[in-house]
């Protein structure tokens, strides 16, 4: 398929640039380091913070702010830490994220439901980590389903 | 303009890296007088550590060591090594600048170079020349090929252990040599201060470890037991100093650690001494006041007798005062006096009882068991104090048989005057203290005591010693039943004897004397140690006997007493510890058992064995660095080191200064994701040529530090400290992708098995002349080029191997494992130029590289001072050359009035003629210290040479090469009449000038001089085989012999100057060039082929950085017009040229054949420029009018034209037509420009959507800035693949005809379209047709692109291999303005070196064609590269243009018929050489 770049929206990267967090997103030089730190992007091949980025600069404001992409960011700021240009992703995933929800790409309460799945994986993962620490020294064969299921059940009864 | 009065003919060159260097020669061959200033104790800078130069894969060091030697031996360079510039004043032209020279230590025009200080230096330093991967000493020269090939001594100031003992020992010094198996030089070195180590070892409390850094990392080096240990390990005596005796007497009273310390130094001086001691026994306090089991008598009396052995003379039981006075001495003739009689008396403690019997004092105590007097101790004893002596007597008396020792102190364990340790070795014995108790009462029946009354104590508020006042607690008094009691609270000096001498007593009841001095109140008499200061320690006391020695012999010598001496001592030393030392705790000294310790006075303390002594030592942090231990001193035959040199200021009058500081390297450490230093197998680009480097710490075998295996895998990572904003490092460092791919190249040399490399990179940005060649010649190597930014290294456990992350081309998070990887660190700025920029008022950018204008680039904010190389910003070898000689050309026209009036030029005596004269040979053969004289056998060879034909004197030599040894040469060689000289020592390519100056000196042609090299080639490669190492030297020595008789003195042409020049090329280039010399005085014909100056830039409007070109264009033509040395031609074609260099001759045609002129120039310019590529309908071009160059939008948007600046979309595709098969190479400047285009479009329309298609963006250096810039403007970058290039067709859309640019977008992994209204393409340059003819004309060559090929890329990147004629511009290269400005000046500056000349004089060396031999066969004619050899078709033989010849050879080696011979090369020469080896 071929991208015709005339009909795309060429503004969409100013109007990103104008939203708090997007200020450097056109500063990018497609070095990657982003996508080569980022923990989402280990997991799910589609994801991908230079190739965002990219779409941004093209002017693909429909592609991006109706994809996945904005929520699936852990914001765990790695990729920011890192990026030779100061771009600030973990920053722009937000404006992408507050421009989505202004643009009416998805239900105002959707950034809500985000924060607490974020926050439920959060304490998740502190019970399962939590439910091994006793056995620190032996060797252990991880079975993380488990783990998983037994800090669900607990989570259930704390509710 | 300034008056020629008002300007000084010598300039100053920050700087001895390549820029520096260039700069210096430069202007010393133009007619100034230099000073090169250096930082560093050698020339060289950063080339000397690299292994190979890109992209022709020269070593290094052989293409720089020729230039240093030229540098370092100019007559007119004047080298300042280890200085700083501080300061400049006054005005361009006539500076005054201001020079700090700091101490070497090692006096260059004696040293040597031998190495042998090297040899013997016990302090190890990680060398920083070897980026660290090695060790050097404290006396060191940074590279083995340093010039000056001289070493210097890093020195800090003194240690803190140091400052803080009150001897001033120099302990770092003791403690190295210990280090190093060293004993009796270290025992030798401690007893230069102090005469009784083996006591102080024992006795001293050590303040000197308290200030020890090693306590910041964990615990005190054992500075005391060292001491000790070194004293013990020399059993015998060592030799005494020869003592040259004198006449006068001097008394000394007490033999305590003052008085014999005072006798010891005086006697070394030769001063008869007599020291009056009241006891029986030698050693004061030390013998009678310190029991047995702390310090053995038999190491009193063994350090003692040595004292006495110097001559000493001790009455013992001869108290002064009682028969004869102080003041009878001075009547007896002793011209001084010295009281050193301690603090013997005890305090009492002024209760009843104290008199009673079984009360004894301790120092009574003491000196009663020291003196072996029986003492009897039963029952219980008490101590009444809580000092060193109260300690002691309780220790002793349990020893003696007491059955309970009780100490009684009136204050807490906090204020106790004891040492910590004594007080805890005594309650392990069995000591009991009492604290906060006093007595009251000492209680007795029948005279004897029974008792002590005692009362308890509390503490008040702190008395005048700063310890908290005791003060008795009413009613809580106490008996103890007691069977003796020991008093010990303090001591003072019996000065009864003093009494009507003059001599002031203190309130606190010591001898009062002036601190500085220690001279009493009357004359003549000095007084030190206890008696002086009250109860102190020994090592005070030693001190204090040092001090007064040197006041005696001051007084008398009649001298003044205070003249350069202190009292203060400074007591804070530096406060650091080495970035990453490895903690190591203090070895603890064995002892004997509790035990066996309150049984006897066996000495508890067993001294450090050896290792646990070097272990110890080996923890010493060298805080001092130079440990001065002298060592070096006494191994330097040449007397070259001096530890006294103290820094000094030189104050200089300049005209100009040219700053070339250099760069430092990005430090990658703070990246932490890369590991640097963590994982040993990450390594920057630097240690990585020192890996390379044959003379490198792993000689040139490629190994991983961590386990020396040689790797299979290695990575570079490019942009460390580079392109990165994060860091402040926003510029790109131009240097980094090139050197990388030189290293993979290299590499695969080095590593036998297929080794796998991949260089990671954002852009490979190879866009200097001929680098994309290389960088293609990688990828053919097969070099594996990941276009990624890797995010991590992790090491592999326990491998060492690394693991990276990135994302590749696949766009997926990948890991790879690799075992080495090289960071590309980029260049930043040195810190040191900052600081010095700062200090001169001088503008840096905001990274801090020197600020400098696109039209004056070689310019700093500040007139008259100039900049070159890295400090300007990040570029590689020929960019900093190209502009140290621009600086060098702007400096020479500013000061041209002022040219020759400082240099110096050398007189010769006049050649004696020695033809006819029978060959009288002189041999100097070089020992080198024991450089070759420990392995070859030279006094043999020697006498081998005597017996050589034609040998009329031998003799060897220390050092061959010394300043004396020249003085030797030229006597000898008029004293037996020589009329040829051989030396064997080292190597010609540093020593041969020096030898041939000589023999010139003495009146010889210098080319009566052979050299052998039996240092490289026999003592160093035949090192385990002295025996053949010396046959092998006899054979290299008949060799040169042979030969050297056969020589003949050759004169070398010198050949007149022309003072023109001949510029070829209006435009920027060759108008700057002509413009230059006009400056300097020099006639300038400028030869132009159009009707119009001004060439390429015509058509530029401004620079990427908004610099007005048009402006600056028409000035410059306006100024070259109007000046009177320049004379323009137009329309001019030049037919026909010949000559040689100072006399060229060029015929030119003017107006189209109707004129033709002949001009005569002694230097010649070629700026004949390029221009730009048309594409022959690719993309459209030429069949759609809106399908644009470059250049041609350029002009468009300069027009405002409608068309364009109006325009929604615009697309720019890069390299059309350049790296590609017919133009491989890249033409540096289209990046550049296009961002120039895009910026301008995006200010003039910022809605406008502006495409560019590119394969790599080559925004080198800070041009990275405007790539930066553009993007933020919303310039979209998409990439291409040079395989998968841009489509463009025109597409009729709703009745328009469009212009669609298709692509593939790597990153998006589509297809892309762009319909675009301009099509702009990037073409490169191209050399015009004219530069073959000329090529031609001028005998020069081209490179395969047709630009014109300099002599050699890295060092002369503006010369031809033919001399006199020089290249700047597009001519040479594609650039930009900024680059061919400095190109073009320093062409001109090239060429001054030779219009400012009188003459040139030729090579002597040369080929000469026997005329009668040759057939013409004209072999020689095709392969000579200099034009030097024509046949001449009228006789039919070639004909040697000596003025042209080089010396190369060729002609010879190629000649069928042996009619063309080298001269001091004939065959008949080098035959001798084979007879005379093969006869033997």
């Amino acid at each position: 398929m071929t991208v015709a770049l005339n009909e795309l929206d060429s503004k969409f990267k100013y109007d990103v640039a104008e939203e708090p967090g997007g200020e450097n997103i056109k500063l990018c030089f497609a070095c990657g380091l982003c996508t080569a730190s980022c923990p989402v992007a280990d997991i799910d091949p589609e994801y991908n913070p230079r190739k965002i980025i990219h779409m941004v600069l093209l002017g693909m404001r429909e592609a991006v702010l109706s994809s996945n992409f904005p929520w699936l960011c852990t914001q765990c700021y790695t990729c920011q830490a890192h990026c030779p240009q100061n771009v600030n992703f973990s920053d722009v995933m937000k404006a992408l994220r507050s421009m989505a929800v202004k643009e009416g790409y998805v239900h105002p309460s959707f950034a809500d439901q985000i924060k607490e799945i974020d926050t439920f994986s959060q304490k998740l993962r502190h019970q399962m980590v939590l439910s091994i620490v006793a056995r620190k020294s032996e060797e252990l064969k991880a079975d993380v389903e488990k783990l998983a299921k037994e800090a669900l059940e607990k989570a259930r009864k704390e509710v | 303009m300034e008056s020629k009065n008002s300007l000084v003919g010598a300039a100053l060159v920050v700087g001895g890296g390549i820029g520096g260097m260039q700069a210096a020669l430069d202007l010393a061959e133009s007619g100034y007088h230099v000073y090169l200033v250096e930082k560093s104790p050698a020339i060289g800078g950063a080339m000397a550590q690299l292994d190979k130069t890109f992209p022709t894969l020269d070593c290094s060091m052989c293409i720089l060591s020729p230039k240093l030697i030229e540098c370092g031996r100019h007559p007119n360079i004047e080298l300042l090594s280890c200085s700083e510039l501080v300061e400049v004043n006054g005005e361009p032209g006539d500076f005054k600048a201001k020079v700090l020279k700091h101490p070497r230590y090692v006096d260059v025009a004696r040293c040597t170079g031998c190495a042998e200080c090297a040899e013997v230096c016990p302090v190890e330093l990680p060398n920083e020349f070897e980026q660290d991967l090695a060790s050097r000493k404290a006396i060191f020269r940074p590279f083995a090929q340093a010039f000056p090939n001289a070493f210097a001594i890093e020195k800090r100031e003194r240690p803190p252990c140091t400052l803080t003992c009150p001897a001033g020992i120099n302990i770092q010094g003791y403690v190295a040599l210990i280090a190093k198996r060293k004993y009796r030089e270290a025992l030798s070195l401690i007893r230069e201060w102090v005469p009784i180590p083996g006591v102080l070892g024992r006795i001293c409390p050590a303040p000197c470890e308290e200030k020890c850094n090693r306590k910041l990392l964990e615990e005190p080096v054992a500075i005391r037991v060292l001491k000790r240990f070194a004293a013990d390990m020399v059993e015998d005596e060592l030799s005494p100093p020869e003592i040259e005796e004198k006449e006068e007497r001097v008394a000394i009273i007490g033999s305590g650690p003052a008085g014999l310390t005072c006798a010891h130094y005086l006697r070394r001086e030769g001063y008869q001494v007599t020291v009056f001691e009241a006891l029986p026994v030698v050693g004061g306090m030390l013998y009678v006041g310190i029991p047995e089991y702390r310090l053995p008598k038999n190491v009193v009396e063994k350090e003692i007798e040595s004292i006495k052995r110097l001559g000493i003379e001790i009455k013992t039981n001869t108290p002064i005062g009682t028969e004869i006075g102080i003041k009878d001495l001075l009547e007896q003739g002793y011209e001084a006096v010295f009281i050193s009689v301690g603090a013997h008396r005890s305090q009492r403690l002024g209760v009843p009882g104290e008199n009673a019997e079984r009360v004894i004092h301790g120092v009574d105590f003491l000196r009663d068991i020291n003196l072996g007097k029986e003492v009897k101790t039963k029952g219980k004893v008490v101590i009444i104090g809580g000092g060193d002596v109260a300690i002691d007597s309780a220790r002793s008396v349990l020893r003696l048989g007491a059955d309970e020792v009780v100490v009684l102190y009136r204050r807490t364990r906090v204020e106790m005057p004891a040492r910590e340790e004594e007080v805890k070795a005594a309650e392990e014995e069995g000591v009991k203290i009492e604290y906060l108790v006093a007595p009251v009462e000492i209680l007795c029946e029948n005279g004897k005591v029974t008792g002590v009354k005692c009362t308890r104590m509390q503490l008040g508020e702190p008395d005048v010693t700063g310890r908290k006042r005791p003060i008795p607690i009413p009613g809580s008094e106490f008996d103890l039943k007691v069977d003796m009691v020991i008093p010990a609270i303090g001591q003072t000096p019996d000065l009864s004897f003093v009494e009507n001498s003059g001599i002031n007593i203190s309130s606190r009841g010591t001898i009062q004397v002036d601190p500085m001095t220690l001279e009493t109140g009357c004359e003549g008499v000095f007084s030190g140690g206890d008696c002086q200061t009250g109860p102190s320690i020994a090592v005070e006391a030693v001190a204090a006997g040092a001090r007064a020695a040197e006041s005696i012999i001051r007084y008398i010598n009649h001298q003044d007493l205070k003249e350069g001496r202190t009292v203060e001592r400074k007591l804070s030393g530096v406060s650091f510890i080495p970035f990453g030392m490895a903690r190591e705790s203090r070895q603890k000294m064995p002892t004997i058992p509790v035990e066996e310790r309150k049984v006897s006075f066996k000495e508890i303390e067993l001294g450090f064995p050896e290792d646990m002594a070097i272990r110890e030592a080996s923890r010493c942090l060298a805080c001092g660095i130079c440990s001065e231990c002298m060592q070096c001193v006494a191994a330097c035959k040449a007397n070259a080191i001096d530890h006294n040199m103290r820094e000094e200021i030189v104050q200089l009058n300049v005209g100009s200064v040219v700053l070339c500081p250099g760069f430092d390297e990005f430090d990658p450490g703070p990246l932490f994701n890369y590991g640097y230093r963590r994982y040993s197998n990450v390594v920057t680009s630097i240690e990585f040529e020192r890996m390379l480097s044959a003379s490198g710490p792993y000689q040139g075998e490629l190994k991983r530090p961590s386990d020396g295996r040689p790797p299979q895998r290695i990575a570079w990572i490019q942009c460390v400290g580079s392109r990165d904003e994060s860091l402040n490092r926003g510029y790109c460092s131009s240097v980094c992708c090139t050197y990388a791919v030189k290293q993979a190249i290299i590499a695969k040399e080095h590593v036998p098995l297929e080794l796998e490399e991949t260089i990671f990179f954002m852009d490979i940005r190879t866009q200097g002349k001929d680098f994309d060649k290389f960088y293609r010649r990688g990828e053919e190597e097969g070099i594996e080029f990941m276009r990624a930014r890797v995010y991590r290294i992790e090491e592999s456990d326990g491998t060492g191997s690394l693991l990276l992350k990135y994302v590749g081309e696949d766009d997926k998070p990948s890991t790879r494992e690799f075992d080495l990887v090289v960071l590309s660190v980029g260049l930043q700025p040195s810190s040191t130029a900052i600081e010095l920029a700062k200090k001169l008022g001088i503008q840096l950018n905001k990274y801090g590289f020197c600020h400098t204008n696109t039209f004056s680039p070689v310019e700093t904010s500040r007139p008259g001072i100039f900049a070159a190389g890295a400090f300007q910003g990040p570029k590689d070898i020929p960019e900093t050359v190209m502009q140290a000689s621009g600086a060098a050309g702007s400096v020479s026209a500013l000061l041209a009035p002022a040219r020759n009036t400082l240099i110096k030029k050398k007189q010769y005596p006049p050649e004696r003629d020695v033809s006819g004269e029978e060959p009288r040979i002189g041999v100097f053969i070089c020992h080198c210290g024991i450089n070759i004289g420990g392995v070859v056998n030279v006094p043999d060879v020697t006498d081998y040479a005597k017996t050589l034909p034609g040998v009329v004197y031998a003799e060897d030599n220390l050092y061959t090469c010394s300043q004396d040894t020249q003085e030797r040469i030229k006597a000898m060689a008029k004293e037996h009449g020589l009329n040829r000289v051989v030396v064997a020592s080292c190597t010609p390519r540093t020593h041969e000038p020096l030898f041939q100056e000589t023999i010139r000196e003495a009146g010889l042609n210098k080319y009566l001089f052979e050299f052998a090299n039996i240092r490289d080639q026999c003592s160093w490669v035949h090192m385990h085989e002295p025996e053949k190492a010396t046959e092998k030297a006899k054979d290299l020595l008949g060799m040169a012999v042979a030969k050297v008789r056969l020589k003949k003195p050759l004169k070398p042409l010198s050949l007149p100057v022309n003072h023109s020049a001949l510029v070829i090329g209006g435009g920027i280039a060759g108008m700057v060039s002509a413009l230059n010399l006009a400056e300097q005085g020099f006639e300038v014909h400028l030869i132009e082929r159009s009707s119009e100056l001004g060439g390429m830039a015509r058509k530029i409007h401004h620079t990427i950085d908004n610099g007005d070109v048009q402006t600056f264009l028409g000035d410059l033509i306006k100024k070259v017009k109007e000046h009177t040395k320049v004379r323009v031609y137009y329309n001019t074609w030049i037919v026909d040229a010949y000559g040689y260099v100072g006399h060229f001759t060029t015929e030119i045609m003017r107006y189209r054949g109707r004129v033709v002129e002949k001009i005569e120039h002694g230097a010649t310019i070629i700026a004949t420029g390029a221009q730009e590529y048309k594409p022959n309908g690719e993309y459209l071009y030429g069949r759609d009018p809106r399908v644009l160059t470059q250049l041609e939008l350029e002009d468009e948007i300069a027009r405002e034209s409608p068309d364009i600046i109006n325009c929604d979309n615009v697309v720019m595709i890069q390299c059309v037509g350049s790296r590609n098969g017919q133009r491989p190479y890249c033409s540096r400047v289209c990046c550049n420009q296009a961002i120039k285009n895009a910026l301008k479009l995006k200010e003039i329309r910022p809605e406008m959507n502006i495409y560019i298609l590119y394969r790599d963006m080559r925004t080198y250096g800070f041009y990275e800035e405007h790539y930066r810039e553009a993007r933020q403007q919303g310039v979209v970058f998409l990439r291409y693949e040079p395989e998968d290039k841009p489509r463009v067709s025109q597409e009729r859309k709703s009745g328009q005809l469009l212009i669609r640019v298709e692509s593939k977008d790597p990153v998006l992994g589509e297809k892309v379209a762009i319909d675009a209204d301009i099509l702009a393409l990037s073409v490169p340059m191209v050399p015009p047709e004219e530069a073959r003819e000329l090529a031609m004309l001028y005998k020069v060559p081209l490179n395969e692109d047709g630009f014109f090929l300099e002599a050699h890329v890295k060092l002369r990147p503006v010369d031809f291999a033919t001399d006199g004629i020089f290249v700047c511009g597009l001519a040479h290269a594609p650039k930009s303005i900024e680059e061919s400005i400095t190109q073009a000046k320093a062409a001109a500056s090239r060429a001054t070196t030779i219009l400012a000349k009188d003459t040139v004089t030729a090579e002597g060396i040369v080929a000469s064609v026997n005329e009668n031999i040759c057939s013409g066969c004209g072999i020689c004619e095709a392969l000579c590269p200099y034009g030097a050899i024509t046949i001449d078709r009228d006789k039919n033989v070639a004909k040697v243009n000596e003025a042209l010849c080089k010396g190369c050879g060729t002609c010879c080696a190629a000649c069928p018929s042996g009619a063309a011979q080298q001269r001091s090369f004939t065959s008949e020469q080098i035959s001798a050489m084979l007879d005379a080896i093969l006869e033997v």
